[in-house]
C-alpha cells in the first residue's frame, strides 16, 4: 500500500497541453476517482502516474518516493486497461502469472499465487483457456488478476468498465468495489461515468481541459460544487441552470433572485460567499430532485415535452415559457402527459447561485 | 451485408475471370508437360491434353543437371528467407516502436534502395565479391538475395506489427518486461502471419532471382534453378517438353510450402485481447 502525490504535473504534446499543473495528494488505501468529459486529460494523468507517459514538468512520488522518471515497473504499480489488453496467445494462468514470472519468481510461487487469485475472482474453471474464449466480464476479471498478483502499492483502472454492457457493468462496480475492500490499496480509477465515479469513490477529482476543478467526497461534490462545470458534470440527470438576476438582499446575507424569462419570482437563497448586489446577474442551478410539486395555479410552469418513466421516479421535460427545457423529477404517479402543462415550486434551500464566469456565489 | 443475386452472379462472374487469368498459365504449363512433344508443338493447340506421357520429367530427372540446380536453389532460397526473417523482425520492432535520431528518416530511405536498377549494383557487386573471395559461392547469392528482400520485408512486417494493439504491449511493459522479452514473447507470436509472408516473399525473389545468379555463378554444378533451366533454352532449338517438365517441377517447392506455411495464416490471433 502506497500514498500518492503530484506536484505541478504537466505534460504537453507538441504545442498542446494536455495535463496543465496538477498538484494533488492521495492518501494511502484511498480510492481516488478521476472524472471529467473526454479529453479533459484524466487518462493522460493516470499514464503520467503508471510511468507510460514522461512528464514535461512536475514530478511524482509514489509511497515518498521521487519515480518521476522511473520504469513503470519499479514504481510498485499495476493497471487494467480499458481494452483489458490481454496476451491473446496466453492462457488465463500465463496471463495472470507474467508480472511475476518477469520478477523471476519461483514457479512454485507462481503457480501457488495465480491459484489463490482464481479462486477469488471465480476464475477457476478457466484457467487453461486462451483469452478469446472468455465473455467480456471474464476478460475483465482477467485482467484485474494480472494487476493483483503482484500485490501493486497502488492500482490504476482506465475506464475498465467502458467495454462491457450495462448489467456486466454494474456486476463489475460492485467487484471492484469488494476488491478495494478487501485489498485496502490504493486505487486510482479513471471514468468518464459520473454513476461509477459517485459509486466508487472516497474521493473525486473532477478535471476539464487538464486542469483538476474541483476534488472532494462525491456527496461533498454533489451538495456543495465549487462551480457551474462541477455543479453539471455530477449528479444525474444533469442540473438545470437558469439565468436570473439579484433584485434584493435580506438583512441575513440571503439574496433575493428573480429568473423572469422563466417565470420564476423572488427566491430567496443564501449564497456561498457575501451575497452580491442587486442587479447583479447570476446563473441559477437547480437540481432535477429539488422540484417541489405545486398545486399552485401561479406556480411556475410549461409544457411538458418528455417525460422518462423509470418506475420509481419520473423525469419530466418542461419546456418554459422562454424556450428554455428543464428536468424536474416527480416521484409520485401523477398523470402528466406530453402536452400538458406542468407546475412546479423551487426548493430555494437547495438551489445554488453561480456567476458569469460559472463560478460558485 | 446481404448480396442480390445478382450482385453474386456478377461477383462469382468476375472471382472466375480473375481466376481464368491466374490459373490458365500454370494449367498450360502443367498439361504441356504431359504431352508428346507433337501435341505440344501441333497447329491447333489442345487444352486438354489427347496424350500422356512421362518421357520429359524422365530426361528431366535423369539426362539433365535439375536435381543440382533444385537442390543450389533450395539451399540459397531457404537460407535467404531464414536470414531474411531473422533480420526483419528485430529491425521492424526498432523502427516501429524505438525512439533513435534519424528514425524516420532511415525508414523512408531503406525504401530508396530500390530505386536503384539492379544491374546498376551487379558491377561494383561483383568487383567486391571478388575481392573477397566470394565468386561461384551460393553464400555471394545469399548475401544478394538477403539484401534485396530486407527492405521490403521491414516495410511490410511493420506493418504487421502496427496491427498489434499498443496496450498489449503497455501491459507487458507495466508487468516489468524488458524489450526484447516484449518481441521474443508477445510481438512474435501476434505476428506469425506476417512472419510467414515475409519468409515467402524472400523464399520466392530468392527463388526467381536470375540476374546476379547468372553472373555471380560460374560453374555449373552451383546454378540455381532459373539460370540452370536458361541453359536448356538452345540457341537454334527449344525442348518445350522438357522446359514446361522443369517448370512444372521448380513450382512444386513453392506450393508445398505455401501449404505448410498456411496455416500460419490464421485470422483473428489477437482476438480476445482487446475486446
Amino acid at each position: 500500500m502506497s500514498g500518492l502525490s503530484l506536484h505541478a504535473v504537466r505534460k504537453r504534446f507538441g504545442d498542446t497541453e494536455v495535463v496543465g499543473g496538477v498538484d494533488l495528494d492521495i492518501r494511502d488505501g484511498e480510492f481516488v476517482v478521476f472524472v471529467g468529459p473526454s479529453g479533459c486529460g484524466k487518462s493522460t494523468l493516470l499514464r503520467l502516474i503508471a510511468g507510460l507517459e514522461t512528464t514535461s514538468s512536475g514530478q511524482i512520488h509514489i509511497d515518498g518516493r521521487d519515480v518521476t522518471g522511473e520504469d513503470p515497473v519499479k514504481r510498485g504499480i499495476a493497471m487494467v486497461f480499458q481494452t483489458y489488453a490481454l496476451y491473446p496467445h496466453m492462457t488465463v494462468a500465463t496471463n495472470i502469472g507474467f508480472p511475476l514470472e518477469m520478477g523471476k519468481r519461483p514457479k512454485e510461487e507462481i503457480d501457488r499465487k495465480v491459484a489463490e487469485i482464481a479462486r477469488t475472482l471465480h476464475l477457476e474453471p478457466y484457467l487453461q483457456r486462451k483469452p478469446r474464449e472468455l465473455s467480456g466480464g471474464q476478460r475483465q476479471r482477467v485482467a484485474i488478476g494480472r494487476a493483483i498478483v503482484r500485490q501493486p502499492g497502488v492500482f490504476l483502472f482506465d475506464e475498465p468498465l467502458s467495454n462491457l454492457d450495462a448489467e456486466l457493468r454494474i456486476q463489475m462496480r460492485l467487484e471492484i468495489a469488494r476488491l478495494h475492500q478487501q485489498l485496502k490499496t490504493t486505487m486510482i480509477y479513471v471514468t468518464h461515468d459520473q454513476v461509477e465515479a459517485m459509486t466508487l469513490a472516497s474521493r473525486i477529482v473532477v478535471l476539464r481541459g487538464g486542469k483538476i476543478e474541483q476534488t472532494g467526497a462525491p456527496i461533498e461534490l454533489y451538495e456543495n460544487p465549487d462551480n457551474s462545470f462541477v455543479a453539471g458534470f455530477i449528479g444525474s440527470p444533469k442540473m438545470n441552470f437558469l439565468s436570473a438576476e439579484v433584485v434584493g438582499r435580506t438583512g441575513s446575507n440571503e439574496v433575493v433572485v428573480s429568473a423572469l424569462q422563466a417565470g420564476l419570482r423572488d427566491l430567496t437563497v443564501t449564497p456561498r460567499g457575501p451575497a452580491p448586489a442587486p442587479g447583479t446577474p447570476v446563473t441559477l442551478g437547480i437540481r432535477p430532485e429539488h422540484f417541489l410539486p405545486s398545486p399552485d395555479q401561479s406556480a411556475v410552469g410549461g409544457t411538458v415535452s418528455v417525460i422518462e418513466r423509470l418506475g420509481g421516479v419520473s423525469y419530466v421535460y418542461v419546456q418554459l415559457p422562454d424556450g428554455s427545457v428543464v428536468t424536474v423529477e416527480r416521484r409520485e404517479h401523477e398523470h402528466i402527459e406530453p402536452g400538458q402543462v406542468h407546475r412546479f415550486a423551487v426548493n430555494p434551500a437547495r438551489v445554488f447561485l453561480f456567476d458569469n464566469a460559472g463560478f460558485r456565489v | 451485408m446481404k448480396r442480390s443475386v445478382v450482385q453474386s452472379f456478377w461477383l462469382a462472374l468476375s472471382g472466375f475471370g480473375l481466376l481464368l487469368v491466374i490459373g490458365l498459365p500454370f494449367w498450360w504449363v502443367i498439361t504441356g508437360s504431359i504431352k508428346l512433344p507433337r501435341e505440344i508443338i501441333g497447329r491447333v493447340p489442345t487444352m486438354i491434353p489427347q496424350s500422356f506421357t512421362l518421357q520429359h520429367f524422365q530426361k528431366l530427372l535423369q539426362a539433365s543437371d535439375f536435381l543440382v540446380y533444385l537442390i543450389n536453389s533450395v539451399l540459397v532460397s531457404v537460407a535467404s528467407a531464414i536470414i531474411v526473417v531473422v533480420l526483419a523482425v528485430p529491425a521492424a520492432y526498432a523502427f516501429f516502436r524505438m525512439r533513435f535520431p534519424g528514425r524516420n528518416g532511415l525508414y523512408r530511405a531503406i525504401l530508396l534502395a530500390y530505386a536503384f536498377p539492379s544491374i546498376v549494383i551487379l558491377i561494383p557487386l561483383y568487383g567486391m565479391f571478388s575481392a573477397l573471395g566470394l565468386i561461384d559461392s551460393p553464400l555471394a547469392l545469399i548475401i544478394v538475395n538477403v539484401a534485396l528482400a530486407l527492405p521490403f520485408s521491414i516495410w511490410m512486417m511493420r506493418s504487421f506489427l502496427s496491427n498489434v494493439p499498443r496496450e498489449i504491449e503497455e501491459a507487458a511493459v507495466v508487468d516489468g518486461a524488458p524489450p526484447a522479452v516484449i518481441l521474443v514473447r508477445i510481438m512474435i507470436p501476434l505476428i506469425t502471419p506476417g512472419i510467414a509472408s515475409v519468409g515467402i516473399f524472400a523464399f520466392i525473389s530468392a527463388w526467381t532471382e536470375y540476374l546476379f545468379a547468372s553472373v555471380l555463378i560460374v560453374s555449373d554444378a552451383r546454378r540455381t534453378i532459373p539460370v540452370g533451366f536458361a541453359g536448356i533454352i538452345g540457341q537454334y532449338q527449344i525442348d518445350w517438353g522438357l522446359l514446361l517438365a522443369g517448370a512444372t517441377a521448380a513450382i512444386l517447392p513453392v506450393v508445398l510450402l505455401f501449404a505448410f506455411v498456411g496455416r500460419w495464416f490464421v485470422a483473428g490471433l489477437t482476438e480476445g485481447a482487446v475486446k
